[in-house]
């Protein structure tokens, strides 16, 4: 009996030496969502062409192509700019003819025409594109120190579960249209809140609020939803080593890679 | 640029269309024009960002001329059928694309069938002649 209280003595001390972003792990559910398989936004089903389907198909028939093109409410076109977020999306608008771009970052990757997949673990759960762009969504109560912060394009990510919903907390993205031109043109210090959800079989939705007092005048809130991805036996990664774009050009592509070899 | 004017205005106009861009603005190509090409695979190119058909032409007079022809990236493309070895070299095929405004021999395709017609892959949802 004497070891009882040892053993509750050396039970507390050891939950009180856990970081407490780990005791968070009591919230987990028991029964974690199954997510699993690939997915794809909706409303971006690309052609051969890497253009929309419908404005590929008006294309190839000679026709207009129809209004809108992607679905990328995180463009932010309707998004509260304030002055400073104003000017910067002007900026931008004359910055995209033909820049290149290594992939999509944060937020873009989930709203991108690319596949992504979640994989879903008691400590953490990682979201991946097929342009190995990642959100690393450890399940802890605080991001690192001020101090201890590291800036990159896909942020600091933690996240909590309310139920079946998964609730991401990002900071600290650098600004994430020097990574792709057509991001938006946030701060380093916009903050962002995603609840992402299965809504009915099939069917993923994340409802996303964007909080940046550097460009925003208030909360920017976007809808995304994800549907299983067709025609994708498996993932796979490449790497970019064909990048013919000029930035800043709009008059052409760079010869064959072979030609650029042999020139340089 | 050898129509500045219509160049700058082309632009313009497809400004409004650039959330449809993903890796790069797509203004270099005339969406007015669709050319028809039919010619021999000289290099497949399953390449990121954009894989890439060589494609030899013979021009008016005989001339062989090689196209730079842009497409998505793998991915879409693997999502519609298509696979590194789809094409290979000497292959004879047909495409249609929007030219470059340029006047360089290329464009991006839009979409692309065997020599007897056959839709390489699932160009798009239903099949365009």
């Amino acid at each position: 009996m004497r070891t009882l209280p040892l053993l509750a003595t050396v039970a507390v001390l050891a939950f009180a030496a856990i970081p407490a972003g780990a005791q968070r792990a009591a919230k987990i559910p028991a029964r974690l969502p199954d997510w699993s398989g690939l997915w794809v936004p909706e409303g971006n089903d690309t052609a051969i062409s890497g253009l929309p389907e419908a404005a590929t198909e008006a294309r190839a028939e000679g026709k207009t192509p129809p209004p809108g093109g992607f679905n990328r409410p995180l463009f932010g076109f309707g998004a509260p700019w304030n002055e400073e977020g104003k000017r910067r999306q002007a900026a931008r608008q004359g910055e995209t003819a033909n820049c290149r771009a290594q992939g999509w970052g944060f937020p873009m990757l989930m709203n991108a025409d690319a596949p992504i997949q979640f994989f879903v673990t008691r400590d953490k759960v990682m979201i991946l594109n097929a342009y190995r762009d990642v959100t690393d969504v450890r399940m802890a109560a605080k991001h690192p120190s001020e101090d201890d912060l590291w800036p990159t394009v896909w942020g600091d990510s933690i996240g909590r579960w309310e139920g079946d919903t998964l609730v991401i907390d990002t900071i600290a993205v650098k600004n994430p249209h020097d990574y792709f031109h057509g991001a938006p043109p946030l701060s380093d210090k916009a903050h962002y809140v995603q609840r992402i959800r299965m809504d009915k079989p099939h069917h993923l939705v994340d409802d996303i609020t964007i909080e940046d007092p550097t460009t925003l005048t208030g909360p920017w809130k976007a809808h995304l939803a994800f549907m299983p991805a067709e025609g994708f036996e498996r993932m796979v990664y490449d790497n970019y080593d064909n990048d013919r774009t000029e930035c800043g050009t709009d008059s052409g592509i760079a010869p064959p890679k072979d030609e650029q070899k042999s020139s340089g | 640029m050898r129509y500045p004017i219509a160049g700058a205005l082309a632009l313009a106009l497809c400004i409004p269309a650039a959330p449809a861009l993903a890796h790069h603005s797509m203004a270099m190509f005339d969406q007015t024009k669709t050319v028809t090409l039919s010619g021999t695979v000289k290099e497949f190119q399953w390449t990121n960002p954009h894989c890439y058909i060589q494609l030899m032409v013979k021009d008016a007079s005989g001339k062989d001329v090689e196209w730079s022809l842009e497409m998505g990236a793998p991915m879409y493309l693997y999502a519609k059928g298509w696979r590194p070895s789809v094409l290979k070299a000497g292959m004879p095929i047909k495409v249609t694309i929007n030219p470059l405004r340029n006047g360089d021999p290329g464009g991006v395709v839009l979409t692309a069938t065997t020599a007897d017609g056959k839709q390489i892959g699932r160009n798009l949802s239903r099949a365009v002649s």
